[in-house]
Formats: C-alpha cells, sequence, structure tokens
C-alpha cells in the first residue's frame, strides 16, 4: 500500500465521518421540514407569484400572457379603499386587543405562579372549539328573540328586545374574543419576567405609579407589546368572517375581495396579486418588528 | 455481523410495505364492483333514493359536499374533476365550464329518461344538444314580506328601493343575484354587459343597500323569522323554511322577472366512472324516484312527470306553489364573459362604501 492510498482511505474515512456526525442528523431533523417548506410552501407561493403577473381568459381561465395589470389595478381607488378598511379594522382590533390584555396579562402575572396558570388556562379553553362555532354562539345568544334579550325580558329590565346582532358593538366584540388570546400571551411572558425591584427601585426614587408605568413598567414589556400587536394585526387583516357573520354582512375587506376573485369573478391573476400584496404587508410588519425589538426576543410564550 | 442486521432491517420493511400493498389490493377486491362519486349540496338528496339506486345497480355512491356552487365550478377548473364523477355547479357557469372543455360529454341514449323532463330545461342556450349539462332541483329567488309589520305592498323590484323599508330587508348576497334586479327594476337585460348600465345598477343598489339590514345567502329567512326585518329576498327553499315557521308570512306577487338558478349535475372531462354517472343520472330522472326525493327535498322541479305523481303537501307548498305568472316570467344567470371585472368592481365598490 503506498501513501498515496492511505490518504484517499483517510479522506474516505473523514468523509464518511463527517456525514454520520453532521449530514445525516441534520438531515434526519431538517430533511422533512426543508422537503415541506420546499414542496407545500415555496412552489405553490411562486405559482402564486407566477400567475400574479398572468391575465384572465374570456371564460375565467389564466391566459398565459404577461401583464402588470392586476398591480396597477390595485391602485385603483376602490380597491385602495377596500385595503384601507382592512388596515382600518385590523387597527382597531389590535388596540382594543391592547387596551383589554394589558391590564389582564397584568393582573394575572401578578399572581402566583400557581393561580396565573389557571387563569391562563381559562383563556385558552375557548379555544377549544372552532372559531366560526363560537362567533355563530354569540348570535344566537345576542338575537332578538335570543338568550340575552330573553333574560332581560324577564327581568323586567327591558320591555322591547334589545337590537344588539348586525351592530357594530358586536362585531367589537367578536374580534375581541376572537384575538384576545394572542394578545395576552406574550403579553404575559414579558410582564411575567418583569423583574419587581426596577418598579420598587422607581417608587422609592419618589416617582408616581403612572410614571413609574410609562417609564419603566411600558419600555421594560415593549417586546411583549409589539409581539402582541404583530399576533393580533396579522390575523385581523384577513379576517372578513368576524364582520360577515355579526355584522350583516355588508362588508368588503381584502378577505372576501380575494375569495371573490377565486371563486365569484373567476379572476385568479388578480386575486393571487391581492394575495402577495397581503404577504408584503406582513413581511413589512415584521422588518418594523426588528427595528422595534430585536428578533431574537421574539416572546410569543 | 452489522451487515446482517442491516439486511434483515432491510427485509423487515420490505415486509412490511408488500404486506400494505397487499391490503390494500384486497380491501379492492371486496368492494363492489362500480363506484361513483358524486360532489354537490349537503342535504340535497334523499339517502333513500341513493340507496334504491345501490340496491339496484350494485354501485357505491361516496358523497362529498361543497359550500357553494363556485366550490363545485373551481374544482372542475382547476382540474380537480378527475376525483369525481358527477359535480353540481349552477347553471351561470355552464358556459364558461363548456367553452373551457372542462365537461365530458353524455350519451342521451343511456339517458332514456331524459324525456320525463320538461321542455323548457331541454337542448338549452348554452348547451344546445344537451350533451353537458342535466338539470337536478332548480330555485326562485323571491320577495318574502311579513303582512303584519310590513310598511308597504311590494308588486315589483322599485318598491324594495322605497325608503320606508329603511333596514327593513334581509337579503341574499352575491354578484349576480342582486345585479340582475337592480337591472330589471332599470329595465335592463339581466345578463347585461354594458358598463353603463351595470353603473346605473350600482347606484340603484346603494339605495336598496341602506334598506338592507342582513345580507348572507346562508341563514338569509333568520332576520323575518326572528322579526328583525319585515321583507326578505330569497330563495325559494329558504322561503319554505320560514313558512314553516311562521306560518303568516306571504310571497310577493312581483310582476318583474324574477331569477331562476339551477342546480346542474355535469360529468368532469376527466371522470373515471362515466357510465356509472349515466346510470345514475337516469335514474334519478325517473318519475316515480324524483317523486320519491321530493318529498324530503321539496324544491322546484324540472321533472314535470314526477311532479305529476307527488303528493299535496309538496304541490300546495307555499314556497313552490307561486303564482303561475311568477314562475312563467323568469331569467336564468347567463356568462358575461369579460365583464365579470366589471361586476367585481362595482360590487366590490358597492360592500366597501357600507
Amino acid at each position: 500500500m503506498n501513501s498515496s492510498d492511505t490518504v484517499k482511505i483517510n479522506s474516505r474515512l473523514t468523509k464518511r465521518r463527517h456525514f454520520k456526525r453532521n449530514t445525516a442528523p441534520a438531515l434526519a431533523m431538517a430533511g422533512p421540514v426543508t422537503f415541506w417548506m420546499l414542496f407545500f410552501v415555496l412552489l405553490p407561493l411562486l405559482y402564486v407569484i407566477f400567475i400574479s403577473f398572468m391575465s384572465r381568459d374570456l371564460y375565467g381561465g389564466i391566459a398565459f400572457e404577461f401583464t402588470t395589470e392586476n398591480y396597477t389595478n390595485m391602485l385603483k381607488p376602490v380597491y385602495l379603499n377596500v385595503i384601507w378598511q382592512s388596515i382600518k379594522l385590523a387597527f382597531f382590533t389590535t388596540l382594543i386587543c391592547l387596551l383589554i390584555g394589558y391590564p389582564f396579562a397584568y393582573y394575572i402575572a401578578r399572581k402566583p405562579s400557581k393561580v396565573a396558570a389557571k387563569l391562563l388556562m381559562l383563556i385558552m379553553i375557548p379555544f377549544w372549539t372552532n372559531s366560526l362555532v363560537r362567533l355563530y354562539s354569540l348570535g344566537l345568544l345576542a338575537a332578538p328573540k335570543g338568550f340575552i334579550n330573553i333574560v332581560l325580558q324577564k327581568l323586567g329590565l327591558i320591555s322591547e328586545p334589545l337590537q344588539m346582532l348586525h351592530t357594530n358593538g358586536i362585531v367589537v366584540v367578536g374580534l375581541l374574543i376572537s384575538m384576545l388570546p394572542f394578545a395576552v400571551l406574550p403579553l404575559y411572558a414579558s410582564i411575567e419576567k418583569l423583574d419587581k425591584s426596577y418598579l420598587e427601585a422607581s417608587s422609592d426614587l419618589g416617582a408616581r405609579p403612572a410614571v413609574t408605568f410609562w417609564k419603566v413598567t411600558v419600555p421594560l414589556t415593549l417586546p411583549g407589546i409589539v409581539a402582541s400587536i404583530i399576533l393580533v394585526f396579522i390575523p385581523s387583516l384577513g379576517m372578513y368572517y368576524v364582520p360577515e357573520t355579526l355584522g350583516g354582512g355588508k362588508i368588503m375587506l381584502i378577505g372576501n375581495l380575494i375569495r371573490n376573485q377565486f371563486l365569484v369573478t373567476r379572476n385568479w391573476p388578480f386575486g393571487a396579486s391581492l394575495s402577495i400584496l397581503l404577504i408584503l404587508i406582513t413581511l413589512f410588519m415584521l422588518w418594523f418588528y426588528t427595528r422595534v425589538a430585536r428578533l431574537d426576543e421574539l416572546e410569543v410564550f | 455481523m452489522k451487515t446482517m442486521k442491516k439486511s434483515l432491517l432491510f427485509l423487515l420493511i420490505a415486509v412490511m410495505v408488500f404486506s400494505l400493498s397487499a391490503c390494500g389490493g384486497a380491501a379492492e377486491e371486496e368492494a363492489t364492483p362500480g363506484e361513483l362519486n358524486v360532489y354537490m349540496w349537503s342535504e340535497y338528496m334523499s339517502e333513500s333514493v341513493v340507496q334504491g339506486f345501490e340496491e339496484e345497480f350494485n354501485i357505491k355512491v361516496n358523497f362529498s359536499y361543497m359550500n357553494s356552487s363556485e366550490e363545485a365550478t373551481a374544482k372542475l377548473t382547476s382540474g380537480g374533476g378527475d376525483q369525481y364523477d358527477l359535480v353540481m355547479p349552477c347553471d351561470a357557469d355552464m358556459t364558461a365550464l363548456i367553452n373551457g372543455g372542462h365537461l365530458a360529454e353524455m350519451n342521451l341514449d343511456n339517458i332514456p329518461n331524459f324525456a320525463n323532463l320538461g321542455e323548457a330545461y331541454k337542448y338549452r342556450e348554452f348547451d344546445p344538444e344537451n350533451k353537458y349539462a342535466m338539470p337536478y332541483l332548480m330555485n326562485y329567488v323571491y320577495v318574502i314580506y311579513n303582512p303584519e309589520t310590513c310598511p308597504i305592498e311590494i308588486t315589483k323590484y322599485q318598491d324594495l328601493f322605497s325608503p320606508e323599508l329603511k333596514g327593513q330587508i334581509s337579503s341574499i348576497t352575491g354578484i349576480r343575484n342582486l345585479f340582475p334586479i337592480a337591472l330589471v327594476a332599470l329595465g335592463y337585460d339581466p345578463n347585461s354587459s354594458v358598463e353603463s348600465e351595470i353603473a346605473e345598477a350600482y347606484e340603484w343598489l346603494k339605495g336598496y343597500m341602506a334598506n338592507v339590514k342582513v345580507l348572507s345567502s346562508d341563514d338569509t329567512e333568520q332576520a323575518i323569522v326572528s322579526g328583525e326585518c319585515s321583507v326578505a329576498l330569497v330563495f325559494d327553499g329558504q322561503a319554505g323554511r320560514a313558512f314553516e315557521a311562521v306560518p303568516g308570512l306571504k310571497v310577493a306577487d312581483l310582476s318583474d322577472p324574477i331569477q331562476l338558478g339551477v342546480d346542474e349535475l355535469v360529468i368532469p372531462a376527466n371522470a373515471k366512472n362515466k357510465e356509472n354517472a349515466e346510470l345514475f343520472l337516469n335514474y334519478l330522472l325517473d318519475a316515480e324516484v324524483m317523486a320519491e326525493n321530493l318529498i324530503a327535498n321539496p324544491y322546484t322541479c324540472p321533472n314535470v312527470e314526477a311532479i305529476k305523481l307527488t303528493e299535496d303537501s309538496y304541490k300546495l307548498n307555499p314556497a313552490i306553489n307561486i303564482p303561475q305568472h311568477m314562475k312563467d316570467n323568469y331569467f336564468l344567470q347567463l356568462d358575461v364573459g369579460e365583464a365579470a371585472t366589471v361586476y367585481d368592481e362595482y360590487w366590490t365598490m358597492l360592500l366597501s362604501e357600507q
């Protein structure tokens, strides 16, 4: 055996060892997910991007002719208005969830951990049922001949049934029960970590509770606040079914618009371009998050 | 030693794989010789009728259910038709489906009961040789009202525009359900593709929307049943449910043409069991079978021979037994071609301004 052979065998051995030690475990662990992401996320996404540049044929199929019209179409006031309405609704949902979720999370976080776990559980339990079922049951409760009205009438508090269903008020309640846990959980995670000694120090140094809250608590829990803003805002953008089921259906948001393009008008290319827009808004939000709070501190649970 | 372990493992896996495929094979052999896969609305076909077919022809019928007829159309156009042998889109989409080449031709020689259909439902405009679409059941869209609470008399669509009905109407939704009503009210073709007419219809619908309290196609009748609204624009099936709950409700006697929608049964171009599909179609068109089907599904039916065999409970059903002049004065939803995107834009504008 000459030396070059030895080197060859050695290098082969090293390669094999390298494969066994590094490549094989990596393949086994990350392989399935990579495969999944490639074939079920990346490829379909590329196809969506592709058809968003195609045009609609006479009978609602995809004509393979390049056009940018689907994107320029979006700039028409009518579609801009839909996008604006969706953003507005998502914004208000986020705001309300934050206003209600923050005190609630704060309250839980200040409880002993056993009680806190139970309280968090209470937030999670409604989520074991389907969200549509929850919304429909809310609708039934609030109907003119529903449970709430009947009870109030029997108690003699009202003579005529209250008009609750199909109002803006109940839409807000619906949005709230759909999104609140997404706001509370990240908030809880960051408030819970908040070191109490900072608050004591602040009050020792003479700060009033309100000042302590704004100058100490809020900045320290900012990652949780931003995380909950993102977790509520992004799904809210597409949540057209809450206003549709509870608000009386007279509504057009990005979600309905995309659905209409695919099913009713059969203008798949335009629907695809609107989906891309939603993805871009999401990416923008994530970019915004990395500016405000560092991404590796994305505190969800 | 190691290699032996490996080869044993390999063998084990091989045995498992083969036994798995053996399982599959055995199951297939046990299955009935025939199979039929149907994609349609749920609760729209009597189980007894389906059982009768399965027993008579020894064919297993598997149902999958859709949420809207648009989903049926989307399944066919996106190439998912090969999973099914019969699909139920609505007549409005037929032109697009036929011209897009998504449907298989039927052999009418295999469907002799075709003769039982009323003349108006054979050889229709979109399918002059009747090769592609077989009408199953139909629905009218009309107005029902509560005589005790409705402030005005409704005889034409224009009355729905009246300010006295503010917040009083529960309405079905959908681009091609509401625009035709506005177009008819304005005296235009309900399937117009002229942009200026669509724009006028949009203005009309803005006024209509001010009167609409609930806009939904799922349970439109709920709002008039609960007393929240006094008028409802509904499908006749929904009207039937409303009459059951509140017997005092009435159908408005309209002089304007009303919309007729037909649920069609079609065979996808790449269907696997085309013969079974034709057998099933022929069976469904049998007068006695369809009459039985109408007991549990009291909807308007194009099968005139079957209607002759129905009981009074069907014939006198207030949702079906509407004035004859209304039944005769109907319009269909037709393909509007490129105007579809124009409709979509005005519809989006209409709803985003609410």
